[in-house]
């Protein structure tokens, strides 16, 4: 059941409701599809990421990530390797759910959304560990970027 | 059989797996850490077996049972006499931590790909994302679980209270207890940080060379037998790490690269260890 007061995302409502509706293995082949579609990252971040900068260390694939806002409006930027397609797959899912977002829908994403979206069933729970990460990485520094705003 | 730099009976070659995967009664498994690498590509002819969502059963913490194990076989097309080739990524990490849980329930014919993944994807070699081939069903009766490769905790702290040897293969640091696990990977839940109490530090990663393939013979007799003093004959040597996969690698090195008459793998590992109540550990910091 969607809770309408505590999350107006759609679009993660949406895809929620996808995966729901997904057996494991449909959901890991969709998981790899989201892999598959992560934008490159932007030319402005290259020089940076180069440089080692915004690395998420909690993860063991080497994820560079920058979360701005911009105009009321939550911006994800991620290089993710190829050859970690869990990692990339989940971030991209979350760049498509949460790119263009307000500030505080994204802070209300729940730190269960890996098992509301089936993954800890699908990937098991020794692998959940770096992907909450993420997840923690983006809302810390949403709160971070308003903060400063604000 | 291989064209390798090490002579093992249980260690082939890109090129042999590439000579022989239409072999009948051979089957190719691929086992990763991301378990969404296979789905990727994969060998045309490889299934998949996971080390958590398939070997492992989470409701006990343990592996699956002698008949899971079966039946998962089975399904996957693997009778008692196929001759089954595990690769992987992560230099054969999890491919040696599949071959520990198949001679855990005692299949005879277990062999890795030297390199893995990483040295097929060098060689430049096909990945194909298909799905998992579909065998006919395979015919199996799996053995008791065979705990002469296998150690539990209270065997550990005999074996350490009684200062046999045990070869700790997590990186220099977690050794010492300045880390609490690898770097760059997620704190998988220890409590403490440090060593058991006599272990010697031989980080796995000595035994590879930078494509993922195992090193000489000669290079590596030098690192286990010279350097950390361990013998082929006698007393049983213990190998942990954090969660026993990368002490699978080790153990595989040793058991079957140089030929060690007893080896286990200590499979609870330091999150085990490091969270036992009443148990010494060693630090050097």
């Amino acid at each position: 059941m969607i809770d309408q007061t505590s999350n107006r995302n759609n679009k993660l409502e949406e895809l929620k409701q996808e995966f729901d509706e997904l057996d494991v293995r449909d959901r890991l082949e969709t998981l790899l599809e989201f892999s598959d579609e992560l934008p490159d990252l932007p030319e402005s971040f290259r020089a940076r990421r180069d440089a080692g900068e915004n690395r998420v260390h909690e993860c063991q694939t080497p994820v560079y990530m920058w979360v701005e806002v911009v105009n009321g409006q939550v911006e994800i930027y991620a290089d993710v390797p190829r050859d970690s397609p869990t990692v990339r797959g989940f971030i991209s899912l979350l760049v498509a759910a949460l790119f263009g977002a307000a500030p505080a829908d994204v802070l209300a994403v729940k730190p269960t959304l890996l098992t509301e979206l089936g993954l800890v069933e699908a990937l098991g729970m020794v692998r959940m560990r770096g992907l909450h990460a993420i997840l923690h990485r983006i809302k810390s520094e949403v709160q971070r970027a308003i903060g400063e705003a604000g | 059989m291989s064209t390798t730099s090490i002579e093992s009976e249980l260690l082939v070659s890109t090129d042999w797996v590439d000579e022989h995967r239409h072999d009948e009664n051979l089957r190719i498994v691929e086992s990763d850490e991301d378990l969404l690498l296979y789905q990727q590509g994969h060998i045309r002819e490889a299934v998949r077996t996971d080390w958590q969502t398939d070997l492992q059963d989470q409701t006990v913490r343990d592996y699956l049972s002698k008949d899971s194990f079966a039946e998962l076989c089975a399904s996957k097309g693997i009778s008692n006499n196929t001759t089954v080739v595990f690769y992987g990524d992560k230099n054969n990490w999890w491919a040696c931590y599949a071959l520990w849980a198949f001679k855990l329930y005692g299949h005879d014919k277990c062999l890795i790909m030297d390199g893995g993944r990483r040295r097929w994807e060098l060689d430049g070699r096909e990945f194909v994302r298909d799905p998992e081939p579909d065998y006919p069903r395979g015919t199996y009766a799996a053995r008791d679980p065979d705990l002469s490769i296998r150690a539990f905790r209270d065997e550990v702290f005999q074996h350490q209270a009684a200062g046999k040897s045990m070869i700790d293969v997590r990186s220099p640091g977690e050794y010492t207890g300045e880390l609490l696990h690898m770097e760059d990977y997620p704190q998988e839940g220890a409590l403490r940080a440090g060593h058991i109490p006599g272990a010697a530090s031989v980080p796995w990663s000595r035994a590879v060379n930078d494509d993922g393939t195992f090193k000489s013979e000669a290079e590596l007799e030098q690192i286990y037998l010279n350097e950390a003093g361990l013998k082929r004959e006698g007393d049983t040597i213990i190998a942990y790490c954090r969660i026993g996969e990368r002490s699978s690698h080790t153990w595989f090195v040793l058991k079957y690269l140089l030929g060690f008459d007893n080896v286990k793998n200590y499979d609870g590992s330091w999150t085990e260890w490091g969270n036992l109540v009443g148990v010494p550990i060693e630090k050097n910091v």
